[in-house]
């Protein structure tokens, strides 16, 4: 016999401890412990078993991992908190004693604290640290636009407005913004770096107003951890790409607002303004980027290329091809062998779960594609100048357009800085938000924001007409919406017809392909099922002409050895002659067919029914835990299909709406609807 | 010349006299005393102690008014003029400011040795010249006012002595006040409860002044334009009007200066210690070593800074070094952290969908009814924390105004909320339905209905048919017992009971062509002539009533039951006999033995008569059970062996009646068994609830059940096995009949098979929340028929 085991002694009883526990151990404060989780990044548990873990008793507790407080015992920052409380004390002795040598001498030995081992220990690799970059960057962008109250320094605010700009100037070097997003809440941003999303959101360019109900003790822990955070993550992005961190600040246009154009991104090699003014250097910069582009490119397909090979070792599918064919696109260059690379997915042997993987290789023309395409999107308003009129909203046009390798001009009153002014004959387009203009350039297109935002999450420049100034737009979708199947997908082809191509169109054909698939695989398997007939139908040679009894009843034997039930050997029978007798009867009438199928969708229906019925008894069967689940499962796909019908009950009412009203007359409700919301916000 | 101005504010035996002033500056020198008259050897030291407590009350006001004295001499008259007699005297009286005990032990010995001799106090602790003079006019002056003393019995019961009145004068503060309260220096809120205030010098209660409320305070204030120069007297609850002087010092207080006007605090130091050699020495000791030598404690600490910039950990005119803030943190050789059960990142934030765009497609805004909706919901409740908008250009969107707030709960969230890791199931829901054999396979079983059989006027509670299959017998509510033809539907025979039937069953021999029935607490056998040949009827008769002509036992303590002949016009009906019980409890069930000798009957509320077995070819009756645990609810023969199973309402007793001995119990787990059967077999039973399940025990497995089920919307009213096929049914009051495919196997290794294959519904309706009450299976065609409380019976095949 065991040990016995006593109760209290493992599992969940020590494995967590609860707030008051830790803070009895710890011999903190409360506000201690408090800004000591934020910094470690320490969360509190929810234990399996309540009870187990809290001695018998159900009370809400907060609990925590036992070894996250025994590391916090010896964090080097929690000495640093002591060590400041102990300075306090000295420092306001000091004070009180009027002895203001010592205080100054203690004030300048306090004991300050580094959040860089905290930070290398919770995000090991780079990869981690980009990966949680998202609350970060959402945060300093946010107190970026704080007003410097009693609670919050100035230093604090300039010092999230630098690292968020930094920021901002290695997505622009780097071309990796993807997705854009103008929500009632901010713009949400997505970039891609080093292969992680990250998804920031920014607020709309207003003075915040600080709420009363907030506690900034909390927030500005947070920040003090995400400014580290985020320093740190910019210096390694900036050497990365062979830029000098920290930029310089040009003090003068950072006093004019100049915004992005106040930092000097500097290569290690050599200088290149990125805000520089001249346009020949805009176009060094281009070309010089093209060129990392290319290089770029060329490696991640090189890297590409090796994936494929491991992958197609993985397949082992043994043909000779393969293996010659990773070591050409080893060795050959990707520009002209690509016609020979291709194709090699089309196998005849392969077995299911091969085809399965597959099914995820791609050739090397299609990554070829892909990586063009992508190029193609980074430098999406290369040939685009633009120039952004006063109202729009400059920071974030900006920042969007030059990411997308575009050329901005921007009005004076915005900020200095801008590279051309208004009349400069070179700019293509003009963004205005206002609903008439008075003034107007002849070889520019005027565009409202929003076309800037749409062209790039659809990946191509749009047309312009909808979004001329005093039209009204065409919805803003969201690009972070990924339809699923029985999903409610907005129907906006309407506003976009013409030449564009809409990713909506991309998507279907995707659907209508996996829709395609889906036959596909439907198709598949009768074949399979028939297959299967064949074995066993196999044994008996033509049933229905053997009249003999014997033969039957060997035949029903023969089967239920198989193991095939009674019901199915009917079907089978019954198919076996439908099938004889369409090939008797080939010649009848196309009448009699017509019959046949509306007997058949007869049946169709009744089976449908029965199978319905038999999937009721069987319900019955289910015990009652798989039946709670089932009920679960039932309700969520319910409550999806709810909404999904609200939204389509919803859009066919608009429909019949909008065709008993003329449209100019709803437009213009809107304007004035709209109007009305403006003046009340002024 | 310079003035001092003193103020004797206390004396008594014990406690010094305090010099509260000393002015240099002032011209004029008057000492202002306050003489307190001592009374003769007969006053006891309680006496002295009351009066002092009047000195201290009246040292406060002389406090203020002294100050006053000082700047105008209109003060100085007032002073002269106090309530308390004072003596003022232009003679030079210096006293210093004693801070020496033992100066004040000396003062108190002086003091003692005077009170020896005169029996009143002195104004001063120095003896003087000056002093005694005075003392002298104190002496007369006490000497004069002893003859006006007059004494009452006071508070404490000692003779105390009533001051004279004092003649109020014009000016003096305080003649025409309050009396003067002789609290003390106590906390006034101790008074707070009381009406009065204190007491005055005679011992009688101050009163508080009336105190308006707010309103009056109010009007007052705004009436009086002195408002803002009056304060509280605390003591007397009165607003007093501050005086110019008073005011003065106040703003120099709040001004931050010294109180007084003409206080110097720069005066020319007095030099008690010169700093010139004295001729004589204080004391002789010689000058101590520690004088002429450094300091070891100061070299230490040197040493110790020495060593430390030797050491380099002070660095003098060190210039900070900035190090970068940042640096590359990360390298190539990172390890990236091992996956660890117990740590959980957080969730990313929710993507944006179609519905937060500034510029949605209409669809997606929300109606006002929505709108409503959202609005009343709880915040925490709500599934989106905003409303979807559109505007129709960018100019026109507004700041978002919860933004740091949800920002901040995003924080909470990181740091606040408890993580756990749920798993997320993705499974397909069809997965979960078990795979059974296709219903197809198992027929034979009844699937439609056939033939309904009205006629009953009532519920029909219960129904039997003959083991030849042919015949069907039902009894209902509506007092009738029917007979009909299960092929045709046609009723064959109706017989009319006194009493509503609870149940009916046929004998299960076929050469017995007889069923029981039970009404109220009767037991009766009916021949149903015509439907069997002659010789079988004859024979059915002879089998039933021979029972009469057997002398009954008569050493039955208590009679049990009494076989009873019918009547003659009953006897032509068919009754063959009645079977009286002695409990007048309804019988609501009875159940044949397979043999058709004995059967049992059941009155649940008949207590330990409650089950009885009979023999009816004997016409003998037995109580098996001496007591009965619980409240029967039904009995069942085993088929093969002389077992019987007994359910009460949460377990099914199985005894073994050869042996009589309890065999096992079944538990159910159910609330309330309805009914029961045996399957024909005999190892498996299963057994019906009012709480909707159904359970299937394997008697060889476990006493709890095989499989429960649980698919009735309402109570099971009645289960039952078929004879010959693998089928059992449920009937319930939702108004369905289940029908089961219940395979038993001969090996005993393999598990009994039950796949549901039909559900009969749409043919009982439900009247008064009840639906099919009985059903029964054909014995030999795979039919089931059954009886619900719409009066009807309705075949299934």
């Amino acid at each position: 016999m065991g040990k016995l085991k006593q109760k209290g002694k493992a599992g969940a009883a020590i494995n967590y401890i609860n707030r008051s526990q830790a803070l009895k151990k710890l011999q903190i404060s409360l506000a201690d412990f408090r800004r000591l989780c934020i910094l470690k990044g320490i969360y509190p548990r929810e234990p399996k078993n309540k009870k187990k873990a809290n001695k018998g008793s159900t009370a809400p507790t907060t609990f925590y991992f036992i070894k996250d407080v025994q590391y916090l015992a010896h964090e080097p920052v929690l000495q640093k908190f002591r060590e400041h409380k102990i300075f306090l004390r000295k420092l306001n002795k000091a004070i009180g004693k009027r002895e203001f040598s010592i205080a100054k001498n203690l004030e300048q030995n306090k004991p300050i604290y580094t959040l860089d081992h905290i930070l290398k220990e919770r995000y090991p690799t780079f990869t981690d640290a980009l990966r949680d970059l998202d609350d970060a960057l959402c945060m300093l962008f946010l107190f970026s636009t704080f007003p410097a109250t009693d609670k919050i320094k100035t230093e604090i605010v300039t010092n999230c407005q630098r690292l968020c700009v930094e920021f901002q100037h290695y997505v622009i070097h780097t071309r990796s913004l993807r997705k854009v997003f103008l929500s009632i809440k901010g713009i949400y941003y997505q970039a891609e770096i080093k292969g992680q999303t990250i998804t920031w959101l920014v607020p709309y360019q207003f003075s915040q107003q600080v709420p009363d109900d907030v506690d900034f003790r909390v927030m500005l822990t947070f920040l003090e951890f995400y400014q580290t955070h985020l320093g740190f993550v910019n210096f390694k992005l900036y050497t990365d790409v062979n830029l000098v961190y920290p930029p310089k600040l040009d003090s003068s246009k950072d006093e004019g607002a100049a915004g992005l154009g106040a930092l000097i991104i500097e290569t290690t090699n050599n200088l290149v303004g990125l805000s520089s003014i001249s346009h020949d250097s805009e176009i060094i910069k281009v070309e010089s980027n093209n060129t990392d582009r290319k290089a770029e490119s060329e490696k991640r397909l090189k890297t590409l290329s090796k994936k494929l090979a491991t992958i197609k070792e993985q397949v082992e599918s043994t043909s000779e091809i393969q293996p010659s064919i990773a070591e050409k696109s080893e060795t050959t260059n990707y520009d002209d062998s690509a016609e020979i690379m291709d194709e090699f997915t089309e196998q005849n042997n392969i077995s299911q779960d091969q085809k399965h993987i597959l099914s995820k290789i791609y050739t090397y023309r299609d990554i070829q594609t892909a990586s063009v395409a992508l190029t193609e999107f980074e430098n999406l308003f290369s040939n685009c100048i633009f120039y952004l009129s006063r109202e729009v909203p400059r920071y974030s046009l900006e920042f969007t357009i030059r990411a997308f390798g575009g050329q901005v001009g921007w009005d004076e009153t915005c900020g200095i800085g801008s590279p051309f002014n208004e009349s400069d004959d070179r700019i293509t387009h003009h963004i205005v938000d206002r609903p008439t203009l008075s003034h107007k350039f002849l070889p520019r297109i005027y565009v409202q924001p929003q076309w800037v935002y749409d062209c790039l999450n659809i990946r191509k420049l749009l047309k312009t007409d909808p979004y001329q100034p005093g039209k009204t737009l065409p919805p803003h979708l969201s690009p972070f919406v990924e339809h699923k199947e029985g999903d409610y997908v907005p129907d906006v082809k309407n506003e976009f017809e013409g030449d564009m191509e809409r990713v909506e169109v991309s998507n279907e054909q995707e659907e209508e392909e996996s829709s395609n698939e889906e036959n596909d695989s439907d198709d598949d398997k009768p074949e399979i099922r028939s297959s299967h007939d064949k074995t066993i139908v196999n044994l008996p040679i033509k049933v229905n002409e053997s009249d003999n009894e014997d033969m039957i009843h060997q035949m029903e034997l023969e089967a239920e050895a198989t193991g095939i039930s009674f019901s199915k050997y009917q079907e089978q029978q019954d198919r076996l002659a439908k099938r004889q007798k369409t090939q008797s009867t080939n010649n009848t009438k196309a009448q009699q067919s017509s019959i046949q199928t509306v007997v058949t969708g007869k049946k169709r229906a009744a089976k449908e029914i029965e199978e319905k019925e038999v999937k009721e008894l069987a319900k019955i069967m289910m015990t009652k835990k798989q039946k709670t689940l089932y009920n679960k499962i039932q309700y969520g796909k319910k409550k999806q299909q709810e909404k999904v019908e609200n939204l389509q009950r919803k859009k066919r009412e608009i429909i019949s709406q909008q065709k008993k009203r003329p449209t100019s007359n709803n437009d213009d409700d809107n304007n004035n609807s709209n109007k009305k919301k403006t003046k009340h916000r002024k | 010349m310079q003035k001092t101005k003193t103020k004797i504010l206390r004396v008594s035996k014990k406690i010094s006299p305090k010099i509260k002033k000393i002015d240099e500056n002032t011209s004029e020198e008057d000492i202002i005393t306050r003489k307190i008259k001592k009374n003769d050897e007969n006053t006891s030291d309680e006496d002295i102690i009351a009066n002092l407590k009047i000195d201290m009350l009246s040292e406060e006001e002389e406090n203020f008014s002294d100050l006053d004295s000082q700047s105008t001499k209109s003060a100085d008259k007032e002073e002269n003029d106090d309530s308390i007699e004072q003596h003022s005297e232009n003679e030079k009286f210096v006293l210093d400011d004693i801070t020496d005990n033992e100066e004040e032990n000396e003062n108190f010995n002086n003091e003692t040795s005077e009170v020896g001799e005169s029996n009143d106090y002195i104004a001063g602790d120095s003896l003087d010249e000056n002093d005694l003079e005075s003392n002298e006019d104190n002496k007369t002056l006490s000497e004069s006012e002893e003859t006006e003393t007059h004494y009452v019995v006071g508070a404490n019961g000692r003779p105390r002595k009533i001051l004279p009145e004092i003649e109020p004068v014009y000016d003096s503060d305080s003649s025409t006040e309050n009396p003067i309260n002789s609290v003390g220096n106590i906390p006034m809120e101790w008074y707070d409860d009381y009406p009065h205030i204190g007491y005055d010098i005679d011992g009688k209660k101050i009163m508080k002044p009336a105190k308006g409320d707010e309103l009056d305070k109010f009007l007052e204030n705004m009436e009086d334009p002195d408002s803002w120069m009056s304060a509280k007297d605390n003591l007397l609850q009165q607003n007093v009007k501050l005086t110019d002087e008073e005011l003065e010092i106040i703003r120099r207080i709040q001004m931050g200066s010294f109180p007084e006007k003409d206080f110097d605090p720069y005066e020319p130091t007095v030099e008690w210690f010169t700093s010139k050699p004295e001729v004589m020495p204080l004391n002789a000791t010689p000058e101590p070593k520690r004088r002429f030598i450094p300091s070891k404690w100061e070299a230490k600490r040197i040493m110790k800074i020495v060593r430390a910039i030797r050491q380099g950990r002070i660095v003098l005119g060190k210039t900070q070094v900035q190090k970068p803030r940042f640096y590359n943190l990360w390298n190539e050789n990172d390890q990236p952290r091992e996956e660890h059960p117990m740590h959980i990142p957080a969730p990313k934030m929710k993507l944006p969908g179609h519905d937060e765009s500034y510029n949605p497609p209409a669809e997606y805004l929300l109606t006002d009814k929505e709108k409503e909706e959202w609005e009343q919901m709880d915040p925490d409740d709500r599934e989106k924390n905003y409303i979807p908008q559109k505007y129709s250009c960018l100019r026109n969107v507004p700041a978002y105004n919860r933004f740091i707030q949800e920002r901040f709960n995003r924080c909470l969230d990181l740091y606040l909320a408890p993580r756990v890791r749920k798993n997320k199931l993705n499974i397909d829901p069809e997965s979960l339905i078990p795979k059974l054999p296709n219903p197809k396979d198992l027929q034979p079983f009844p699937t439609s209905l056939t033939l309904s059989y009205d006629g009953h006027t009532g519920r029909v509670r219960c129904i039997s048919i003959d083991p030849t299959g042919l015949w069907l017998v039902s009894g209902s509510d509506d007092k009738t017992i029917r007979l009909w033809e299960i092929i045709t539907g046609r009723c064959v025979k109706t017989w009319e009971i006194e009493d509503i039937v609870y149940s009916i069953a046929w004998c299960p021999i076929r050469e017995v062509c007889a069923f029981i029935f039970s009404c109220s607490n009767k037991v009766g056998v009916i021949l149903p002539t015509g439907i069997c040949d002659d010789e079988v009827a004859l024979s059915t008769s002879q089998y039933v009533t021979s029972g009469f002509n057997i002398t009954q036992r008569k050493d039955e303590k208590v009679k049990l039951v009494e076989w009873m002949k019918p009547t003659d016009e009953q006897n032509k009906n068919g009754i063959l006999l009645f079977i009286h019980h002695a409990h007048n409890k309804t019988i609501k069930q009875i159940a044949w033995h397979r043999k058709g000798d004995y059967f049992s009957s059941i009155s649940p509320d008949a207590g330990n008569q409650g089950i009885l077995i009979h023999q009816l070819s004997k016409h003998q009756s037995q109580q098996p059970f001496r007591k009965t645990r619980g409240i029967v609810q039904c009995v069942k023969f085993h088929p093969i062996k002389p077992l019987f199973f007994v359910a009460t309402q949460r377990y099914v007793r199985v005894y073994n009646l050869m042996k009589q001995e309890l065999t096992r119990t079944l538990q159910s787990g159910v609330k309330w068994i309805s009914s029961l059967d045996v399957h024909p077999m005999g190892d498996n039973v299963i057994v019906g609830s009012y709480d909707k399940k159904l359970c299937w025990f394997d008697l060889d497995l476990s006493p709890r059940p095989y499989r429960t089920l649980c698919y009735h919307t309402k109570a099971i009213r009645n289960v039952v096995y078929h004879k010959r096929l693998p089928l059992f049914a449920s009937c319930s009051d939702d108004g369905s009949i289940q029908i089961f495919h219940g395979m038993v196997y001969n090996d005993l290794l393999q598990n009994p098979l039950i796949v549901p294959v039909k559900i009969l519904k749409a043919g009982h309706q439900i009247v008064d929340s009840l639906g099919v009450l009985n059903c029964e299976f054909h014995p030999i065609q795979p039919w089931i028929i059954s009886s619900g409380a719409d009066h009807t019976i309705k075949l299934w095949t």
